[in-house]
C-alpha cells in the first residue's frame, strides 16, 4: 500500500508542476534584455510596451467574442498573420488590411479608383508639370494628439526614399518640401502623369509620425491619422483598433464603429464556419468553391466585384526554344483562359488576354488575338518553329496554390500539341529565388493592387524593368512605355499604353490568362462596407445594426 | 541520485547544442531566403543588400552562429527578422496557449488511455479487448485535419454548442476558457489516447504473465488486487515512458490542429516562421521544442528512478 501511494504522489506532484509551470508563463513578464545581434535597432524597444498594452485592452474584446452584436466592435478575420505594422516595411496584405484603418495618405483611391483628397484637401500642378503643390487639410491629429504638419509628409516620403519598399514609386521625384506647415511641394524631374497613384495609391505610401520611428514602435504600434487607433496586439487577442474620437472626417459621424477586433484564422474551412456561426462578421476571402453556397446562406452577405489583379505566366526568353517568338505564340494559343479560369476560381474571374481589368474604364484595352484551345494554330507554330517534343519546366508555388491548379490544367492543355509540361512546386521564398536566379522555363503567379498602367507594365517588360525576369526586350516597347510615363494628355496617353499592351501581347511577354474577382463575406448585421476593385479594407463607413 | 542528475543535465546541455548547430545549418542550407521574402515581389538589389546587413545576414555563417549562440546562453534568442520583436517574447507570448492546450489534450488522453487499457489487458481476448483495440486502431488512424474539421462541423456549425476556433485565456473566464479549449483537446487528445491505450494495454498484458503474477493469484488475491498491486507497479515504465514522449510531443505545439482550430500557439508561430524564412524565430521555437523534450526525458527517467531503484544503479 505505501508504495503504491507514493507513486500516485508523484502523479499528482508531476500534474501540479506542470500546471504551476503553465500558470507561471501566463504571468511572467519576459525580460527582453539588450539586443546586439540583430535587426532593425530601432524596433529592439518596442516590445516591452505591447507585451503589456493587452492587460489593460483584454476586457473589451473578451465580451464581443461572446455576443459580437452586443457591443459596436467589429470582429473580422483574416486568413493570415499580418507580419509586421510598419506600413513601410511591410509587403504582406494581411498587414494592409489592418493599417488601412489606421493610417492615411497624401490623396487616396476613391472607389471607383480615381484620386480623391485624403490628407492633402486641393494640389495644383505648375504649368511645366513638375513643380505639384499640395495644401494640406487643416486639423489633421496624430492618435497621438499631436497635429500633421507639412513636415510629416516630408519626413515620410524621405523615409520611404530611404529605407522602405517602395522607393521605387519615387522615380521621377527630384524633391520634396515643406515651404510652411500646411503646403507641401514635390518638384519633378520629368512630368509623372501618375504622381498620384505612385505616391498615395495603397497605404503602403502612410504618411506617419516621425516620433513612433524614433522611439522604434512603428512595427508594433503604429499611430497614424485614420478612422482607427490601434490599441494592442497579441496571439490571443488578435489586433484591436478603436474609434479615433478626433478623426478629420468626424464630423461626418465617422467612424461609426467603436472599434474593430482584427482576428486570425488560418484555415478558410473554419473561417468560413465562424462567419457562418456568427463568431465573427467579417471575413476577408471566401474561398471560390464556396462562393456558390455561401451567397445562397440566410444571413450572409457575399461582395464580389471584378479586381485589378492579374495572374499570368511567362516563358523564358533566355532559354532556347522560348526566344522564338512563335513558340511563345503558339503556347499562348493552346491553352484555354475559361477552363483554366473555371478550375482555378471556379469561375470567380474575368479571362482577359491583357493585363488591365474592364472594371479599370480609365485604362483598360479590349484585345485578345489569341484563341481558345486553338491547337491547330499553336501546332502550326510549332512546327513553323521547328519545334517538337518540347518539355517546359514551369515553376510554381503551394503557397498561391492556385499556380499549381493552373499549371496542371495548362499541362494538360499543352499535352494536345505535344508539349510536356512538368511542374516544379516550391514553397515561396524558395520560388523568388530561382525566379531571380532565372531557373525555370516558365514562372507563373499574378500581380495585385495596380492602378496605373506603368505599375502594369514598365517593371514587367521594359528591358530595364526590375521584374523582367522573362527576359523580353523591345524597343519600340521601351520608348513606348518612357513615353507614357511623361505624357500628361490623358488621350494620349492611353493611346501610348494601347500600343505597348498590343506589342507585350502579341510577342507574348506574358501570357496574361485572368483578372480574379475581389470577394469578402459578412453577416447581414453589417452595413455601410463595400468590396473595392482595389481590394483596400476600409471600415470607416461600416456600422453594425 | 545527484550524480545521476548531474549526468543528465550534462547530456541534455549536449543535445541541445547539437540540436542548434543542426537546425542553423538546416535553414541556412535550404533554398528560400528570408529577405527576398521580406521584400515580396518588389525585389530591388540595393534594398536588398541593405536589409541582409541590418539583420546581419551578410557575415560568414560560423560569425552569425556563434554570435547567436553567444546571446542564446545568455536566455536572448534574437529579435525576428520580419517584425523585429525578441524571439523569446514570441514565444512566451504562446506558450500559455500551447501548454493549455498540450495538458489538456493529455488529460483526455490518460481519462481514456488508462481504463481502456487495462481493461483490455485484463480481459483480453474477450469482445471487450477487441472492441477496445479496434476503437483504438480508429483513433490512430484518424488524421488530426480530418478529425478536427469534423468536430467543428459538428458542435460548431450544425449544433452551434461550441467556437470553432480561437483560445480565450483562462483570466476571461472558465467558461469561454473551456468552450474554446474542448474541440481541439478532444482532437489530439483522442489521438494520443488511441497510441497510448496500445502501450498501456501491452504493458498490463506483459506484467500480467510473470511468474509473481501466478503466485499473487494462488495467494488468493482478488484480481483487482492483482492488477493493483503486482501487475501495475511493474507496468508503469513502458507507460511512463510513452506518456512522456506524447507530452514532449503535445508541448512543442501540433501544428495542424493549431492551424484548424486557429489557436495561437507555438506549432503556427514556426509553421509562419518557416514560411518567411525568419530564421531567428524557428531557431528560437526549434530549440525551445528541443528543449521540452529532453526536460520531460529528464523527468521520466527520474520518475524511472522512483519506480525502479535498479535504474538508479546503472
Amino acid at each position: 500500500m505505501r508504495k503504491a501511494r507514493t507513486r500516485w504522489r508523484i502523479a499528482i506532484l508531476i500534474l501540479v508542476l506542470a500546471l504551476a509551470a503553465a500558470a507561471c508563463s501566463e504571468g511572467e513578464s519576459v525580460d527582453v534584455g539588450d539586443e546586439t545581434t540583430a535587426a532593425p535597432a530601432e524596433t529592439t524597444e518596442a516590445p516591452a510596451e505591447t507585451t503589456e498594452a493587452p492587460a489593460e485592452t483584454t476586457e473589451a474584446p473578451a465580451e464581443t467574442t461572446e455576443a459580437p452584436a452586443a457591443a459596436n466592435i467589429l470582429i473580422a478575420a483574416q486568413g493570415s498573420e499580418p507580419d509586421q505594422l510598419d506600413p513601410h516595411m511591410t509587403s504582406a496584405y494581411a498587414s494592409f488590411q489592418v493599417l488601412e484603418n489606421v493610417y492615411d495618405t497624401l490623396v487616396q483611391p476613391a472607389a471607383d479608383l480615381s484620386m480623391e483628397p485624403a490628407l492633402a484637401e486641393s494640389w495644383v500642378i505648375s504649368d511645366d508639370n513638375l513643380t505639384w503643390t499640395f495644401t494640406l487639410r487643416d486639423g489633421v491629429k496624430f492618435h497621438n494628439g499631436r497635429d500633421l504638419v507639412a513636415d510629416d509628409v516630408v519626413y515620410s516620403f524621405e523615409r520611404i526614399i530611404a529605407e522602405g519598399l517602395n522607393g521605387w514609386r519615387f522615380g521621377s521625384v527630384e524633391s520634396v518640401t515643406a515651404p510652411d506647415d500646411s503646403t507641401v511641394v514635390i518638384t519633378l524631374t520629368r512630368p509623372s502623369p501618375n504622381l498620384l497613384v505612385s505616391i498615395a495609391g495603397f497605404k503602403g505610401m502612410a504618411i506617419i509620425p516621425k516620433e513612433i520611428v524614433d522611439d522604434g514602435s512603428i512595427g508594433t504600434s503604429p499611430v497614424g491619422t485614420g478612422p482607427f487607433r490601434f490599441v494592442s496586439q497579441s496571439p490571443d487577442e488578435g489586433i484591436v483598433l478603436e474609434k479615433n474620437p478626433d478623426y478629420w472626417r468626424a464630423s461626418e459621424g465617422l467612424p461609426k464603429l467603436d472599434g474593430i477586433r482584427f482576428v486570425q484564422i488560418p484555415d478558410a474551412g473554419t473561417k468560413l464556419t465562424a462567419l457562418r456561426t456568427g463568431e465573427v462578421h467579417w471575413i476577408d476571402a471566401v474561398p471560390p468553391q464556396d462562393i456558390e453556397s455561401l451567397s445562397g446562406e440566410a444571413g450572409v452577405t457575399v461582395g464580389r466585384v471584378p479586381g485589378g489583379d492579374y495572374h499570368y505566366f511567362a516563358l523564358n526568353q533566355n532559354r532556347t526554344p522560348f526566344d522564338d517568338v512563335r513558340v511563345r505564340q503558339a503556347i499562348a494559343h493552346a491553352i484555354n483562359r475559361e477552363e483554366i479560369t473555371e478550375a482555378a476560381q471556379f469561375g470567380a474571374a474575368t479571362a482577359n488576354q491583357t493585363a488591365i481589368p474592364a472594371s479599370n474604364a480609365a485604362w483598360y484595352y479590349s484585345y485578345a488575338p489569341f484563341g481558345s484551345g486553338d491547337t491547330a494554330t499553336a501546332q502550326g507554330l510549332l512546327d513553323d518553329a521547328g519545334v517538337s517534343g518540347l518539355t517546359i519546366d514551369f515553376l510554381v508555388t503551394s503557397d498561391f496554390p492556385e499556380t499549381v491548379t493552373q499549371a496542371q490544367v495548362i499541362a494538360a492543355e499543352l499535352a494536345a500539341v505535344g508539349v510536356t509540361v512538368e511542374i516544379t512546386d516550391v514553397d515561396f521564398s524558395t520560388w523568388l529565388d530561382m525566379e531571380a536566379n532565372g531557373e525555370f522555363d516558365a514562372f507563373m503567379l499574378s500581380w495585385i493592387g495596380n492602378i496605373d498602367p506603368d505599375d502594369f507594365y514598365y517593371a514587367q517588360h521594359h528591358s530595364e524593368g526590375g521584374f523582367n525576369f522573362q527576359g523580353y526586350s523591345n524597343s519600340e516597347v521601351d520608348s513606348l512605355l518612357d513615353a507614357g510615363r511623361v505624357e500628361t494628355d490623358q488621350a494620349a496617353r492611353k493611346a501610348l499604353y494601347d500600343q505597348a499592351a498590343q506589342i507585350i501581347v502579341d510577342e507574348a511577354s506574358y501570357i496574361y490568362l485572368y483578372n480574379p474577382d475581389n470577394i469578402n463575406a459578412w453577416r447581414d448585421e453589417v452595413g455601410g462596407y463595400m468590396t473595392r476593385g482595389d481590394n483596400a479594407i476600409r471600415f470607416e463607413e461600416t456600422f453594425l445594426q | 541520485m545527484s550524480g545521476f542528475l548531474v549526468r543528465r543535465i550534462l547530456q541534455m546541455l549536449l543535445a541541445l547544442l547539437g540540436v542548434s548547430i543542426v537546425v542553423f545549418a538546416l535553414m541556412h542550407l535550404v533554398p528560400g531566403d528570408p529577405v527576398r521574402v521580406a521584400l515580396g515581389t518588389r525585389f530591388d538589389q540595393d534594398l536588398y543588400d541593405a536589409l541582409r546587413e541590418r539583420v546581419g545576414l551578410d557575415k560568414p555563417l560560423i560569425q552569425q552562429y556563434f554570435s547567436w549562440l553567444g546571446s542564446a546562453i545568455t536566455g536572448d534568442l534574437g529579435v525576428s527578422f520580419r517584425n523585429g520583436q525578441p524571439v523569446t517574447t514570441l514565444i512566451m507570448e504562446r506558450l500559455p496557449a500551447t501548454i493549455t492546450l498540450a495538458l489538456a489534450a493529455l488529460f483526455i488522453a490518460l481519462v481514456v488511455a488508462l481504463p481502456a487499457g487495462i481493461i483490455s489487458a485484463v480481459r483480453s481476448g474477450t469482445g471487450l479487448d477487441y472492441t477496445v483495440s479496434a476503437a483504438s486502431q480508429v483513433g490512430i488512424s484518424m488524421p488530426d485535419f480530418w478529425a478536427g474539421v469534423m468536430y467543428i462541423l459538428l458542435f460548431s456549425l450544425t449544433l452551434g454548442w461550441l467556437p470553432s476556433s480561437g483560445f480565450a485565456p483562462f483570466g476571461d473566464g472558465i467558461v469561454e476558457w473551456a468552450r474554446h479549449l474542448i474541440l481541439p483537446a478532444l482532437t489530439i487528445g483522442l489521438i494520443s489516447g488511441s497510441i497510448i491505450t496500445r502501450f498501456v494495454r501491452s504493458a498490463v498484458l506483459e506484467a500480467l504473465n510473470q511468474d509473481y503474477v501466478l503466485t499473487a493469484r494462488a495467494k488468493g488475491l482478488s484480481e483487482w488486487q492483482v492488477v493493483r498491486r503486482h501487475v501495475l507497479p511493474n507496468a508503469w515504465i513502458p507507460i511512463v515512458t510513452v506518456v512522456g514522449l506524447q507530452l514532449g510531443f503535445l508541448l512543442g505545439g501540433v501544428v495542424v490542429t493549431e492551424v484548424i482550430f486557429a489557436w495561437p500557439g507555438l506549432g503556427r508561430l514556426a509553421l509562419t516562421a518557416v514560411k518567411d524564412r525568419d530564421f531567428t524565430v524557428l531557431q528560437g521555437a526549434v530549440l525551445y521544442i528541443a528543449f521540452m523534450f529532453l526536460a520531460i526525458n529528464l523527468i521520466v527517467d527520474i520518475i524511472y528512478a522512483r519506480l525502479d531503484p535498479r535504474v538508479r544503479v546503472s
